[in-house]
């Protein structure tokens, strides 16, 4: 399985070093940490104030308070972190064609982007979607900001199973519930829905404040359309339709003309909106993807 | 239309096969793939999904499948057929000696009986529609098929011309055999002086079938009807010409013996009478021979041959134990030729003749006969070997009967009543006899030969197993005995190189190496001998035939009269009174036949299944894949 790859030495040796592109300031270390404005838990004492009903007790400075006798509160200058939330589509779109393997694609890819972003110590999770009848289905891993603990992602990324349909919006509907923080979200998908369905979701995240990278990915086959000649009665792994299909060179160009359009119309949204997207089709290019295209692409530096 | 197997019919599950072939159609291979919307602009037939994909290939296998079901079905129809398209059509004709006659009107028909009959079935080929088939056949003493089924108009014309007339009359069984042969064709046509019996059509199912062509009119004939020589120098010889017509006929009648002409007048026959013309006594012995030179209808009858004994002085001896049989074969012996000098002996008594005279004939009762040196024998009731004996018999005796009775003769076939005679001796005829006569012992189905003939080398001998004690040959109830006896002291008495036969009759002859035979209309065949060097031939003509080989030649003169072949005057009105009513014209009357269609089921279904290959290989080149 092509997942597997996410957890040997040498993958990961290869994305050591690099960090997320992203558009927003965040905490530096080492001379590379940019010092925010926000105030909040660190350590780092930054300024005093009076003291105000409701204020936390623990920070109020007694020492001042002994010598002057005014309640005075300090504060502390907080760490600037950015939230990662990598959504990976589980539907079952993403397991065929099966020879393509997108879903390992996808998570090879969350997987590697979530070491990346554990890089700078940010709250990395990952989180899985599917469409059920019951509603859509959100597994979701903890945040995690070590790298020691980025092993922690293997049960989740070897475990997950495609199955259902692909429901984006409904999986970013739910995942905004929580009220986080706005952070970075990456979607990996396939993106074979309506245009509507993933432009209402990207739309949201959006619209939340966080910062959005739309991962395209593709499977080498249904990208060129290259499927063995012949009449064969074709089946949506999601719908359960079928449909009469005799492919034939006339066919291949017409599904690889259908995928170019496709990806061109999610491109083109991506754009309009300020959404990075980056395409990654075909699993054998996922060297070149991870090494090349992506940092191209900025997704990563 | 039917089903010749309605149980065939069952092969029609194979259409269910065919709905099971196109339901494991629709499993064919199921690809699963991400989202149908990456395949909206696929170029490919949409098919909507159902139980039964009932599309062109359906139909045009099921047409196949079911075509091909009703073929072995064996479905047919019933059609009306025109007679005479691609009809298989038999013409028959009469080969019998009165097909021979000519009409002497001289207006009609100029040729004979069997011209006009060739003419009108020249006419019936000329009018057959192109793929109408014939068959030539004739009868006259037997059936016999001369052009095989054939379209080919003009070789029926050659076998018509090779049609000859008989000079024997035709038997009703050989019609009838025709009859039976040709009743596979659609039609028959049987050409005919007179009417044929409703019997042979009925006993061959003609009915509807068969269209009758009576030819030739009623015509006057005069026939020799029989020719005695006499005997020369001492009894007249007579002739006995008959008039078969309704009219006194002239009649030119010549005589000749010995090649010189003996008797020549014209006569005067009262109507449907015979006149017996006395000639002779012959000056010589020899052949004899009566033509009627006048003109009339059938020539076949008009001459006539016969032997005059040889005036030379002949020894006969007449051997028996019992005085009675020694005087009846004497006078026996006598009244065929006078000139023989008898000598009666009984072979108990010594002396009674001289064992080293030669005898010019035998005749040998209830003895060996060892002893007599003679050039023609005649045994009868051959002495069966004493015990112990190893003598070689000349006709070598196996038993004897106590009652025996004569079922058959030479000349009549089967006697209508049995000749009950007395004592007789089963024999063991060596292969150089012919039986004349056969017979059984009474109450017992076991036949036997009672006469036979044969030449042991040069040796001429006849022999009669019967006994012919208490004047059995002079008894006039039981004259086929004696007539027999007769006819076996002729043969033993006539040369060996002129033999006088009734046409028809199976002529056995002893001839050299190579012998060849000329018929009397100059015909020459080989005859093949056996290895007694005798040849075996059927005269049908009535005249002379010649064999010739590396010795002397042998003639045989073939006699022909038939009281009933010769009566040409019967008019045609009184012939249909008897003809039945049956062979009625029925050319050009429509006829419901079966026609089976297997042959286009067949070429339907192929077709249907050649339409659909091109469909799927339009398909494949149209798709530029194989998997259609």
């Amino acid at each position: 399985m092509l997942e597997a790859r996410a957890f040997e030495p040498a993958f990961l040796q290869k994305l050591d070093g690099l960090v997320l592109g992203t558009r927003r300031a965040r905490t530096q270390r080492a001379g590379q940490r940019v010092v925010g404005r926000h105030q909040g838990g660190g350590i780092e004492p930054e300024n005093f104030r009076e003291y105000s009903p409701g204020d936390d007790l623990r920070f109020l400075d007694w020492n001042a308070y002994a010598r002057l006798d005014d309640l005075t509160i300090r504060t502390f200058r907080a760490e600037r972190q950015l939230e990662i939330t990598i959504m990976i589509d589980a539907s079952a779109s993403m397991a065929v064609p099966a020879d393509d393997d997108k879903l390992g694609l996808a998570l090879t890819l969350g997987a590697g982007l979530a070491f990346i972003g554990m890089n700078e110590n940010d709250p990395v999770r990952l989180v899985a979607f599917a469409g059920r009848r019951a509603g859509t289905r959100i597994e979701t891993t903890p945040f995690r900001r070590r790298r020691e603990t980025y092993i922690d992602f293997r049960p989740f990324v070897s475990t997950l199973k495609s199955g259902g349909e692909t429901r984006i919006s409904d999986a970013v509907g739910e995942l905004l519930q929580e009220r986080r923080a706005p952070g970075m979200v990456i979607v990996i998908s396939d993106y074979l829905v309506s245009p509507g369905d993933y432009e209402e979701a990207l739309g949201r995240l959006l619209g939340v404040g966080h910062e959005v990278k739309a991962l395209h990915v593709m499977g080498d086959r249904e990208a060129t359309g290259n499927y063995p000649p012949g009449a064969y009665r074709v089946r949506d792994s999601e719908s359960g339709e079928f449909r009469d299909v005799v492919f034939g060179p006339a066919a291949a160009h017409a599904c690889r003309r259908r995928a170019a359009d496709h990806a061109e119309r999610l491109s083109a949204f991506c754009t309009r909106r300020g959404i990075m997207y980056a395409p990654a089709f075909g699993v054998s290019h996922l060297d070149d993807i991870m090494a090349r295209e992506f940092p191209r692409l900025g997704v990563i530096n | 239309m039917g089903l010749l197997n309605p149980l065939n019919l069952l092969y029609a599950l194979s259409l269910a096969a065919l709905v099971a072939i196109y339901l494991r159609a629709l499993s064919r291979p199921t690809l699963e793939v991400s989202s149908l919307m990456l395949f909206e602009e696929v170029p490919a037939p949409v098919a909507k999904s159902r139980l039964l994909r009932v599309d062109r290939f359906f139909w045009l296998e099921a047409l196949a499948l079911g075509a091909l079901t009703f073929a072995v079905a064996g479905l047919y129809l019933r059609v009306h057929q025109p007679v005479g398209r691609n009809h298989r059509r038999a013409l028959v004709f009469d080969l019998g000696a009165a097909m021979g006659a000519t009409d002497d009107d001289g207006s009609a028909h100029p040729g004979s009986r069997l011209d006009e009959a060739r003419g009108i079935a020249e006419k019936i080929i000329a009018n057959a529609p192109v793929g109408d088939r014939f068959t030539v056949s004739g009868y006259a003493l037997e059936a016999e098929t001369i052009h095989a089924p054939g379209g080919d108009p003009h070789e029926a014309r050659d076998a018509l011309a090779a049609l000859a007339p008989q000079a024997v009359a035709a038997r009703p069984a050989a019609l009838r055999a025709a009859l039976m042969r040709a009743r596979g064709a659609d039609q028959i046509d049987l050409f005919a002086d007179r009417p044929p019996s409703a019997a042979a059509i009925d006993d061959a199912g003609l009915a509807g079938r068969l269209n009758f062509h009576q030819v030739g009119a009623p015509a006057p004939n005069l026939a020799i009807v029989s020719l005695d020589a006499g005997v020369p120098h001492s009894t007249v010889g007579r002739c006995v010409v008959r008039n078969f017509s309704n009219r006194p006929q002239y009649c030119d009648l010549v005589i000749e013996a010995a090649g010189r002409e003996v008797f020549h007048s014209t006569l005067i026959a009262e109507p449907r009478a015979e006149i017996v013309v006395p000639f002779g006594p012959l000056p010589a012995g020899g052949l004899v021979k009566a033509r009627i030179t006048s003109h009339d209808a059938l020539a076949a009858d008009n001459q006539r041959f016969a032997f005059a004994p040889s005036i030379a002085q002949a020894h006969a001896l007449v051997l028996s134990r019992d005085a009675a049989v020694r005087d009846d074969l004497a006078r026996i012996v006598l009244a065929i030729n006078p000139n023989f000098m008898v000598t009666a002996a009984d072979p108990l008594r010594p002396g009674s003749f001289n064992p080293s005279q030669h005898f010019d004939l035998a005749v040998i009762h209830d003895n060996a006969g060892r002893g007599v040196n003679a050039d023609a024998r005649l045994l009868i009731f051959p002495e069966p070997p004493l015990n112990g004996s190893k003598l070689p018999q000349l006709v070598p005796v196996t038993g004897s009967v106590t009652l025996a009775e004569m079922q058959e003769r030479e000349g009549s076939g089967s006697l209508s009543a049995p000749v009950l005679l007395g004592p007789a001796r089963i024999l063991a005829l060596p292969p150089w006899m012919e039986p004349l006569a056969r017979g059984v012992s009474v109450g017992e189905h076991q036949s036997f030969p009672l006469a036979a003939f044969g030449y042991d080398g040069n040796v001429a001998v006849g022999v009669l197993a019967f006994d012919v004690r208490d004047h059995l040959l002079l008894d006039p109830d039981r004259m086929d005995a004696l007539v027999t006896a007769i006819d076996l002291l002729h043969r033993l008495v006539a040369p060996r190189d002129v033999l006088i036969e009734p046409t028809g009759a199976f002529v056995t002859a002893t001839a050299g190496a190579h012998p060849r035979l000329r018929a009397p209309d100059g015909a020459t065949r080989v005859l093949t001998p056996d290895q007694w060097g005798r040849v075996r031939f059927r005269t049908l003509q009535a005249g002379r035939y010649l064999i010739t080989n590396d010795g002397p030649a042998v003639a045989v003169y073939a006699n022909y009269y038939d009281a009933g072949e010769s009566d040409l005057s019967t008019p045609a009105g009184v012939a249909a009174a008897t003809s039945p009513s049956a062979p009625t014209a029925t050319a050009g009357a429509a006829r419901l036949t079966v026609e089976p269609i297997a042959i286009p089921l067949i070429v339907l279904a192929l077709i249907a299944l050649l339409v659909e290959s091109v469909m799927l290989a339009q398909r494949a080149i149209r798709w530029r894949t194989a998997r259609v």
